[in-house]
């Protein structure tokens, strides 16, 4: 069980944001004959690196906009790195978001074989597991008409249990397990500790550090874009927590102008 | 493309969602595709035939001008659609890890199938007007592969652009319009002044587009001159689109 599953090395991330809005072409060319094209850079990650090994169950925590979802958005290889490398060993069950892609006109089976389609299975693969999906989400009859009636609890229902059916190498969780009612998240944490057990990778972000300390051994806490502790969860949980108090502390990114 | 493979089921249900929409929309639904191109050429033939009397120089004029807005339909909007299938989607690309070639690759599909459809209005037409048919009709699948691979590379091309630049597509939709207008896509090219002639000569829609037209209304497959022209053509373009679409879709996320 050594084996790395995932390889974080040097990786910063930049969002370029255009000092003035320049969202058409026109405008685009009014700047760039004046030469006054500029940018403001948010670094939303600095120079992280980072080794995870197989089977580990990592939680994830920091402020608003510390970089936590850069992080699992590079990791899932949604943003390519500005700086730096990620690698991703075995198959990748990203879920930054319960239900992307989901289409409020089509029913509930037809938005199962949308989402996992765009998940990278094939028809085949999620006819066999169709109706394991339709058990685990619990929705019996619902399934059979449009999502659009649907109330959120029910659509993240849909949503976990459809990433969830086949067991990832890597599974990437982006405070997910927040919505739906107490059975349900049960549900999903057991679930979550059954891939654990067949030797998943997972990464849990999440503002409900119960959820991380229940979860998870080791623990990285991000800060304004850059790791400011890696290691056992109760310490980082500890200083993260004790952190939050200091007034001091900033929210949001490093902004640096160029 | 190993990717784009594996993903040929998503690809597959992104076409198949394109033509429920187009042909749930309205009451008679699949009729209409028929019936469009009919009242279309009902029109080009009271039109240009009686009052600009094209008839002269072209034969069968309703055949010709209707191959013509056949191809045409296809090549605009698959180009519209193709940049605003990434703008579209934008939710998604910011989620998860899909392949983002596959939304420009399906709206081209589905408009290669939509252009399928309007030819059986057009072969209806042929045999009404008794127009000859010809085994040069069997060319067809090939002009239209090459039409299909040179919109591919030209929305591939246009849709980063659109993520980027907002304004892209109405700067393309008004691009479109003029080039309409400088392809003999109505009008007979012979009626182009000679100081012209050059704009239609060097147009290389008129390329793809008279290798889609001649099998149908000349009833001939074009010299081997002019279809190794247009599969350059075809080719390049799709090259130029794939190596801008891949050199730019990193980017994609961050600006959609």
């Amino acid at each position: 069980m050594n084996e790395t599953s995932i390889s974080i090395e040097g990786v910063s991330l930049c969002y370029r944001l255009a000092k003035q809005r320049i969202p058409s072409l026109k405008e685009y060319a009014i700047h760039f004959l004046r030469g006054s094209l500029s940018y403001e850079q948010l670094w939303a990650l600095r120079d992280i690196s980072l080794t995870v090994r197989r089977g580990e169950t990592i939680g994830i925590v920091g402020r608003n906009g510390a970089g936590k979802s850069s992080l699992l958005k590079v990791i899932s290889r949604v943003l390519k790195p500005t700086q730096g490398r990620a690698e991703v060993t075995g198959r990748l069950a990203p879920i930054l978001e319960l239900g992307t892609g989901f289409d409020y006109e089509l029913t509930g089976i037809e938005n199962i074989y949308l989402n996992a389609l765009l998940l990278g299975h094939s028809r085949r693969e999620i006819d066999s597991k169709m109706e394991e999906i339709i058990d685990f989400s619990g929705l019996g009859d619902f399934v059979r008409s449009p999502i659009r009636n649907y109330s959120s609890g029910m659509l993240a229902r849909l949503g976990f249990s459809v990433a969830t059916a086949w067991v990832p190498d890597v599974l990437i969780l982006d405070e997910v397990l927040a919505v739906g009612d107490a059975s349900f998240t049960d549900k999903c944490e057991q679930r979550i500790a059954r891939f654990h057990d067949a030797g998943s990778t997972v990464l849990l972000v999440s503002h409900n550090t119960k959820a991380i300390s229940d979860n998870c051994t080791r623990c990285i806490w991000l800060d304004a874009g850059q790791l400011r502790a890696d290691g056992e969860t109760e310490k980082v949980l500890d200083l993260y927590l004790h952190a939050g108090t200091d007034p001091d502390q900033r929210a949001g990114g490093q902004l640096h102008l160029s | 493309m190993t990717e784009l493979y594996n993903y040929r089921d998503l690809i597959v249900a992104l076409v198949a969602r394109d033509l429920k929409v187009r042909y749930k929309r309205s009451a008679i639904g699949f009729v209409w595709t028929m019936l469009q191109p009919l009242l279309m050429m009902l029109v080009f033939e009271i039109v240009f035939s009686s009052v600009f009397r094209f008839k002269m120089e072209v034969g069968n004029y309703a055949v010709y001008a209707l191959s013509g807005v056949l191809f045409w339909n296809f090549f605009s909007q698959s180009i519209v659609a193709s940049m605003n299938s990434l703008r579209g989607n934008a939710g998604l690309l910011k989620k998860l890890p899909v392949p983002r070639e596959v939304f420009p690759l399906a709206t081209v599909i589905s408009g290669v199938l939509n252009l399928v459809f309007a030819l059986i209005p057009l072969f209806l037409i042929l045999v009404v007007t008794r127009h000859p048919l010809t085994p040069a009709l069997l060319f067809l699948p090939v002009a239209i592969f090459l039409a299909a691979l040179f919109t591919l590379g030209a929305g591939l091309l246009l849709s980063p652009l659109a993520v980027f630049f907002s304004d892209t597509v109405e700067l393309v939709g008004v691009l479109l319009t003029a080039l309409m207008y400088l392809t003999p896509v109505i009008y007979p090219k012979e009626i182009v002044p000679e100081k012209y002639l050059w704009i239609v000569r060097y147009n290389p829609l008129r390329s793809i587009l008279e290798t889609f037209r001649d099998p149908i209304h000349q009833g001939e497959i074009p010299p081997l001159s002019h279809l190794s022209v247009c599969a350059a053509i075809a080719v390049a373009v799709f090259i130029l689109g794939a190596w801008v679409f891949r050199k730019t879709s990193d980017r994609i996320p961050f600006y959609i």
